[in-house]
């Protein structure tokens, strides 16, 4: 037991340590021994599953930091959900990477970065405490860092990683904030002891501690007002968006939320603000989604719209809700990205949906995956979406916020607008591949540095394939699981630790569901209407054309809020950089340096004098001074 | 009949003070030199009578010390003259400032 949870935990560490220092030599089996790690710590997670099952959880001592503070891993039925997650879908995307990196130079460093990110993401879920939660909370950033410019030569990649990299950081110090405020309220770091005295604290101290914790979720899941990093992780490979900001590391907010769930239980107030910037996340993120052409910010958008969907449902207080839509989410989404990078390959890097048109035909899998994807997302009735999604919306409402319920409800009709649109221009009508640019309306774009040697042979087809058809099955079925009492078995009180948290498996009511269907409707027909019917398809250029160029400023923008970060935060400090290049550096701290010089200098050019070079006059000075010294025991008398 | 000591310490002193003046009036290197001998044999007679005085032997010994070091620093005087004046072809202390500031 104890053996395989340290071996599921340390493998692909092993993996990455083993691709970085011989990686180069291993040439392509590099990828095959990067994703056989994961695959291996997938099936030890299997068997650990049955065992973890309704229980308050596996824990193994890792050492002591110091008297009272034991580093250890847990697994109960919140961190298995999650490590199988991150092992059975990160496993898949790494399978499918070895295709779609097949041609690049730098595999055995990609499969390293992926690796090493898996491990980090294991620490953070299967700490037993809030400092192995930070390390793994601060490494999972990392990585991410990493794999966005993983593609160093393009500067949009680099700039895009720094980005990401610095709000992340202002996350891990808002974590490193309320892990304070926690061990000055309760002299502990393990969630067992933090979580036993939540309710006897002050609920200004949890407040506190619970809006601190929520800056570390906001940054880390791409919630407002620290969104802004996740529509630019785009730049990086597409398995590395599947993985990191679709499946796993984005919805680590969702993870740290649902673990500090007796938290959030005895705040009313941080449970209000979470749910609302879930909310307001959700409905950004769907209208910013509806300005996208390319096809992996579109994705990116739609991603920030549903992790706010989850924040909602865990802020709520509907916990099993929004989990099992990370759940869902993991599946479907990791899909899309994937189903989105096969076609991304096949069309030699194009990425904008203007210039592909009339898919369906040439690529009839990718749309397959594209389209059960979009159904699941968009909660089609009997895909997986569909019962999460129906969850989280009734949660919001059972829980008391009839303002949240309308705002995720519009926020589906949305949803179901923008990826259909994205669906309908991409597979519908004619391809436009060679269509010139400036006639889609489009701006000019620089030649496209590429990657990886033309040419030099393909993998074989079933390598990205296989790991599709896999997600396909869980994104089809998963949502399954909320039926017939097993989901319900499996979020037992355990699940939060938290015995009083009453968890109620609820069943969305049916008007309810209506409801959120019939918008859902009204964005499919919406969508149809514009972009997928025979009319939009036959002249598609010319309306994308049109609609290209009238798009408003705001949403190709996305609402400012780069500006406003760009005015409130980046100006002001580069000012007070250049503050100090000009007034504080050479005016206070360069110039006491040189006073200090110059006082050695004036001291140097005054002695010199004495300096004569004459010997008669040294002589004199010698005997003045034995003079002196006679007189003054002459005055004063013999020493005694 | 023993001799005052204060006799020999006014000597001491005489012989001192005319070396000293040698030392910082004249310009010839070799005075120069002989000059400062005197100063250590206005030492060396001090060192001496007081020795007697107080029947101490260090004082003696002192003496013979003084005595050696004397005929070193003749010896290191005497070639750095050579030396100097090998190079400049004076021999006027003044002349020889090189080190000044």
């Amino acid at each position: 037991m104890a053996t395989t949870f340290l071996a599921l935990w340390l493998l692909p560490f092993a993996g990455a340590i083993a691709l970085w220092a011989f990686g180069p030599s291993l040439k392509r089996w590099a990828a095959f021994v990067g994703s056989a790690t994961i695959l291996i710590s997938f099936a030890l997670t299997l068997t650990l599953a049955t065992d973890a099952f309704g229980k308050l959880g596996e824990r193994i001592d890792l050492g002591t930091w110091m008297p009272g503070f034991s580093f250890g891993l847990w697994l109960d039925p919140l961190s298995l959900l999650w490590t199988l997650v991150i092992t059975g879908v990160g496993g898949l995307i790494h399978v499918y990477s070895i295709g779609y990196m097949w041609n690049d130079r730098a595999i055995a460093r990609f499969f390293a970065y992926m690796n090493f990110f898996v491990f980090a993401m294991l620490t953070l879920v299967l700490s037993d405490n809030f400092v192995g939660l930070l390390v793994g909370w601060g490494l999972v950033g990392l990585s991410s860092y990493f794999l966005i410019g993983f593609w160093f030569f393009k500067p949009a990649a680099v700039a895009a990683a720094r980005k990401a990299f610095v709000i992340n950081v202002v996350g891990d110090v808002g974590l490193m904030l309320g892990i304070f405020v926690l061990f000055a309220a309760t002299h502990s770091i393990r969630y067992f002891d933090v979580f036993a005295k939540a309710s006897t604290l002050p609920t200004e101290t949890v407040l506190l501690a619970c809006v601190a914790i929520f800056i570390a979720c906001a940054a880390k899941s791409a919630q407002l007002p620290l969104q802004t990093w996740l529509p630019d992780a785009m730049e990086g490979p597409t398995p590395v968006s599947a993985l990191i900001h679709a499946a796993t590391m984005v919805t680590a907010g969702v993870y740290l939320i649902a673990r500090c769930a007796p938290l959030w239980d005895v705040s009313p107030e941080a449970r209000a603000l979470v749910g609302t910037i879930g909310a307001l996340t959700a409905l950004t993120g769907a209208i910013l989604g509806l300005a996208q052409w390319d096809i992996k910010r579109i994705l990116a958008y739609s991603t920030m719209s549903q992790i706010g969907y989850m924040i909602m449902g865990v802020g709520v207080g509907a916990y099993q809700a929004g989990i099992f839509h990370f759940f869902t989410h993991a599946f479907f989404k990791a899909q899309l990205f994937l189903g989105a990078g096969i076609i991304i390959h096949a069309l030699h890097d194009e990425q904008d949906v203007r210039k592909m048109g009339g898919l369906g035909k040439k690529m009839p899998f990718a749309f397959w995956a594209m389209a059960i994807g979009t159904l699941s997302i968009i909660g089609f009735p009997g895909l997986s979406g569909f019962f999460s999604k129906d969850a989280v919306i009734y949660g919001t409402l059972e829980r008391g916020y009839p303002l949240l319920y309308a705002i995720a409800i519009v926020t589906a009709g949305i949803t179901a607008y923008y990826m259909c649109r994205m669906l309908f221009v991409a597979f519908f009508g004619t391809y436009r591949g060679d269509v010139a640019d400036a006639a889609l309306g489009m701006p000019a774009r620089p030649p496209a540095r590429k990657s990886h040697d033309e040419e030099s042979g393909h993998a074989p087809a079933w390598l990205m394939q296989a790991p599709v058809a896999l997600l396909m099955i869980g994104s089809v079925f998963a949502g399954w699981l909320w039926l017939g009492g097993r989901w319900s078995g499996y979020f037992s009180d355990d699940f939060v630790a938290k015995p009083e948290s009453a968890i109620v498996n609820f069943i969305p009511e049916f008007t309810s569901t209506l409801l959120v269907l019939a918008f859902v409707a009204l964005g499919v027909a919406i969508a149809y209407r514009r972009y997928g019917s025979f009319d939009a398809t036959s002249a598609a250029s010319e309306r994308l054309k049109r609609e290209s160029l009238r798009m408003p400023a705001a949403l190709t923008r996305a609402l400012y809020f780069d500006d406003a970060i760009e005015f409130l935060f980046v100006r002001p400090a580069r000012a007070i950089g250049r503050g100090f290049m000009r007034v504080v550096d050479p005016k206070l701290l360069d110039a006491a340096v040189l006073d200090v010089v110059w006082l050695v200098g004036w001291l140097g050019r005054e002695a010199r004098a004495m300096q004569t070079g004459l010997v008669r006059s040294y002589a004199l000075v010698l005997v003045l001074g034995a003079a002196a010294f006679l007189a003054y025991f002459a005055v004063l008398g013999a020493p005694r | 009949m023993p001799v005052d000591i204060s006799y020999y310490v006014i000597l001491s002193a005489v012989l001192f003070f005319i070396g000293v003046a040698g030392v910082i009036l004249r310009r010839n290197p070799l005075i120069v030199l002989m000059s400062i001998e005197l100063i250590f044999n206005a030492a060396n007679l001090a060192l001496v009578a007081f020795a007697r005085e107080w029947s101490n032997n260090a004082g003696h010994i002192f003496a013979f010390l003084v005595i050696t070091v004397a005929a070193a620093e003749a010896a290191i005087g005497l070639a750095i003259v050579v030396v100097v004046f090998r190079r400049s072809k004076n021999v006027d202390v003044d002349e020889v400032a090189g080190l000044r500031g």
